[in-house]
């Protein structure tokens, strides 16, 4: 009797299995999202991720190329005033929304104007800010924009209220998307726009699907498909790409030396850089960071090269915030590992037994395991680091309240410019208010002046002494600038590496067998 | 019966008000801030009070409290505050899903559990009935994101027979099905060998041998639903909570349901679809208790007969 209820248990399991074989794959590429976007308005564009999946089905007057360069859009060419205050764009002939109609250069203003006005509530709306007039029209003192002025459909002067160089680069910003005015209602659900990819279906927290644009006015994508599936979880995207369901996998960086063994997969492992910074931000406010020479102990006893070495694949140490072909210099001497300097430096400053402090952690940190080695070089100086993790809301609530004494993050470029990794983290007042409470007039008047300048060799040597005084003054643990190791299935070809985040459109992937 | 079933819907009223005050307060006590999910990372200040002003953030605890339970009474749930949509919309959307999901774990639970238990049974102490009983010890005892992985390596990379993850067909939903289920199939193995056994050692069974029925009738007919009350138990608490999400399944298999709804809601501090997965669940598992206590009637005449007097 055992066995005839075995049998009948097998014959059970087999009929399951043998009924559910695997679907043969579905055309097109096939890649993953960790979690869904948030919706596709550009004006409520703030996470990379959404910035990413918007760029696909929107375009805008420029975009980056794959490096720093900016390439034209809608834009076939602009010029600059000598004052460096008035932009002039050519709007591009025969460019078409999904729905047919002609983009024009009201299009553009249209888009611009519903950023900065007060009904959509966008939180992206300082991008536009310095355009003039833009002040009065978000205050309701005026019913347009003076700033923007279309002279005919296919030529449109922006004028700034004062030299503002980074500009140019905010048009390529997901939130500078021109959207199709006739679809904003609907806009978060149903993009509204002309870029190379159409929306086909976004199931919720499932998957993203699109076709493409076979009206694009550029060279469009490769692939008549492309879908994105939601996997929260980076072991089964691993999986995944492993059993032939994905077709480009960001491999998580404690898996990178099990990929680039891989005896099928490990010759089309690639790293890709990145525009960004990993750092430890040190509350100058208060004690004990509020003293340059505890900052400087807490920079010089850690081993960063060894940590990078070990635990970092692919990352660049850092020498100052700024990414080296930002800073367009390659050679710039790091702190060097030093404990002993670090602990003569404690001492000077009244901390001969060492001190005790926290290290915030935001979110399920993949880092963990470095911020671990962190704590076991400052513990050999007698500095003791209880390390606070939390979620990623409480972190960041904490981080703008100037809660954490030192807190772990990184900051991923909007844009390729030095600018953008001085302004926003180092000038007074956004470092008082939202950050580590780092002040320094000089800086900021070197900030200002970065901003107003054009690009050139003035410019760039401002750059440099930002860079230095950051370098001399440590509000942070400058820690690297960490890429990413990409690899492809061998049906796969023509992927290149992007250097900012929305300026992969996946247009030149193409799959050997459809 | 009727009386019975209006009574218990009486007394849900009173558990699921006080659900919401608990979930309600813990949102607001808990530390963070829903505006900072909204607005990156270069707003500012301005822009942030008037979210918060739009979303009444600004209002003290007791009126949004009130405003909060006014709106449930008209059946408005509000919308959810990082998609603008309405928490409703949100939850009916990922509600198939998890319904899916839910069920496939249960029949998967009760096939195997059932089956297993009845077959040990018969043969306690054989070497199956070891075997059985240690494997269903590990079914208890793994962790379902182990289980999941094993899972995905083994049958979606190694041997290719099922898509590791993703939803759709029913070959999608396998290996969730399966990693969600095994741990309630090992409880309910134990559970029906156990009332199995006892059952089969009663008077009546004795009866129905020696009347001479066939061994199938006695196990299906006159053993089983004798059996079934507390493995009835594990199925009605294990269904409730799998409807109310299963999220670390969910997660390893990129399953859209509720219980990533909940989790994604509650790290970005989305109040009101946070509110609204939590009166989903406590409902969701109130109704499935219900019906388990119904079904307590239907399977034993004697509780019938005691909840008629």
């Amino acid at each position: 009797m055992l066995f005839y209820f075995l049998k009948i248990f097998m014959v059970f399991v087999f009929c399951f299995i043998a009924g559910c074989r695997n679907n043969p794959p579905e055309l097109g590429l096939r890649l993953s999202l960790s979690a869904d976007i948030r919706g596709f308005d550009p004006a409520h564009a703030v996470d990379v991720r959404s910035g990413k999946i918007m760029s696909l089905v929107y375009d805008n007057l420029v975009r980056f190329g794959d490096s720093t360069e900016l390439v034209p859009e809608i834009a076939s060419r602009w010029s600059l005033s000598l004052d460096g205050k008035k932009y002039e764009f050519t709007i591009r002939k025969g460019v078409f929304f999904h729905d047919g109609s002609p983009v024009t250069a009201h299009d553009v203003v249209r888009s611009f104007e519903r950023v900065l006005d007060p009904k959509t509530l966008s939180p992206q709306r300082w991008m536009f800010t310095r355009i003039d007039g833009a002040l009065e029209f978000m205050d309701g003192l005026s019913s347009f924009i003076a700033g923007l002025v279309v002279k005919n459909d296919s030529s449109l002067i922006i004028s700034l209220s004062a030299p503002f160089s980074p500009f140019i680069q905010y048009l390529a910003m997901p939130s500078s998307a021109i959207i199709n005015y006739r679809g904003v209602d609907s806009i978060n659900e149903i993009p509204s726009g002309g870029g190379p990819w159409k929306l086909v279906k976004w199931e919720r927290g499932g998957k993203i699907q699109f076709i493409r644009n076979e009206n694009y006015w550029g060279e469009g994508p490769r692939e008549p498909r492309l879908v994105f599936r939601i996997i929260p979880e980076a072991m089964t995207r691993s999986a995944e790409f492993e059993a032939g369901a994905l077709d480009l996998l960001t491999i998580p960086s404690t898996e990178v030396q099990r990929w680039k063994k891989h005896p099928e997969h490990g010759k089309s492992v690639v790293y890709v850089e990145e525009l960004n910074i990993w750092y430890i931000g040190l509350n100058c406010l208060v004690p004990p960071f509020d003293d340059v020479r505890v900052r400087k102990a807490m920079n010089l006893s850690l081993d960063r090269e060894k940590h990078l070495r070990l635990l970092v694949p692919g990352g660049k140490l850092a020498s100052g915030p700024v990414p080296p072909v930002l800073l367009k210099r390659h050679n710039v001497e790091t702190l060097p590992y030093n404990p002993k300097k670090a602990l003569r430096l404690l001492e000077e400053c009244g901390y001969p037994d060492g001190l005790e402090t926290e290290l915030w952690v935001g979110g399920g940190s993949e880092m963990f395991h470095v911020i671990e080695a962190f704590q076991s070089d400052w513990s050999a100086i007698g500095i003791n680091v209880k390390i606070v993790q939390s979620d990623w809301n409480v972190f960041k609530s904490a981080v703008r309240n100037g809660q954490p004494p030192m807190y772990y993050l990184n900051w991923t470029a909007d844009y390729p410019d030095a600018e953008n990794f001085l302004y926003p983290l180092f000038y007074s007042a956004e470092s008082m208010t939202k950050r580590n409470r780092y002040a320094n007039p000089l800086l900021d008047d070197i900030i200002l002046q970065i901003q107003s300048l054009s690009y050139g060799t003035e410019r760039t040597s401002l750059v440099q002494k930002a860079n230095k005084i950051l370098l001399d003054e440590v509000p942070w643990v400058f820690l690297w600038h960490k890429g990413n190791y990409n690899v492809t299935h061998s049906s796969v070809t023509g992927y290149r590496n992007k250097l900012v985040f929305n300026a992969e459109r996946f247009l030149s992937l193409e799959k050997k067998n459809g | 019966m009727g009386k019975y079933v209006f009574n218990r819907v009486l007394q849900v009223l009173p558990v699921i008000a006080g659900v919401l005050i608990i979930s309600f307060v813990l949102m607001v006590v808990l530390p963070g801030d829903p505006v900072l999910s909204m607005v990156g990372e270069r707003y500012d200040e301005n822009t942030v009070e008037i979210m918060r002003k739009k979303l009444n953030l600004d209002k003290p605890l007791m009126i949004r409290m009130g405003m909060f339970f006014e709106n449930i009474i008209k059946g408005d749930l509000g919308n959810s505050f990082i998609s603008g949509r309405p928490v409703v919309k949100e939850i009916l959307e990922k509600l198939p899903n998890t319904f899916v999901l839910a069920v496939g774990a249960m029949v998967v639970a009760v096939l195997v559990g059932v089956f297993l238990g009845m077959v040990t049974s018969l043969f306690p102490g054989s070497w199956f009935d070891k075997t059985i009983l240690v494997l269903a010890l590990t079914g208890v005892s793994a962790p379902v994101f182990w289980t999941g992985l094993v899972f995905i390596l083994l049958f979606g990379v190694y041997l290719g027979w099922l898509p590791p993850t993703g939803y759709g067909g029913i070959e999608h939903l396998v290996l969730p099905a399966f990693t969600l289920g095994l741990r309630s199939a090992a409880q309910i193995t134990r559970l029906t060998r156990s009332a199995m056994l006892e059952t089969l050692g009663q008077d009546y069974i004795r009866t129905a041998q020696s009347k001479g029925l066939p061994w199938w009738k006695i196990l299906i007919k006159h053993a089983l639903p004798n059996s079934m009350i507390p493995v009835l138990t594990v199925i009605g608490t294990d269904f409730g909570s799998y409807l109310s999400g299963a999220v670390l399944t969910e997660s390893i298999f990129g399953w859209p349901g509720v219980g990533r709804l909940a989790l994604g809601a509650i790290m970005s501090r989305d109040f009101p679809v946070v509110q609204g997965t939590v009166l989903f669940m406590a409902m969701m598992f109130i109704c499935v208790n219900l019906i388990v206590d119904i079904l307590y009637g239907v399977i034993d005449p004697r509780l019938r007969a005691e909840r008629h007097n």
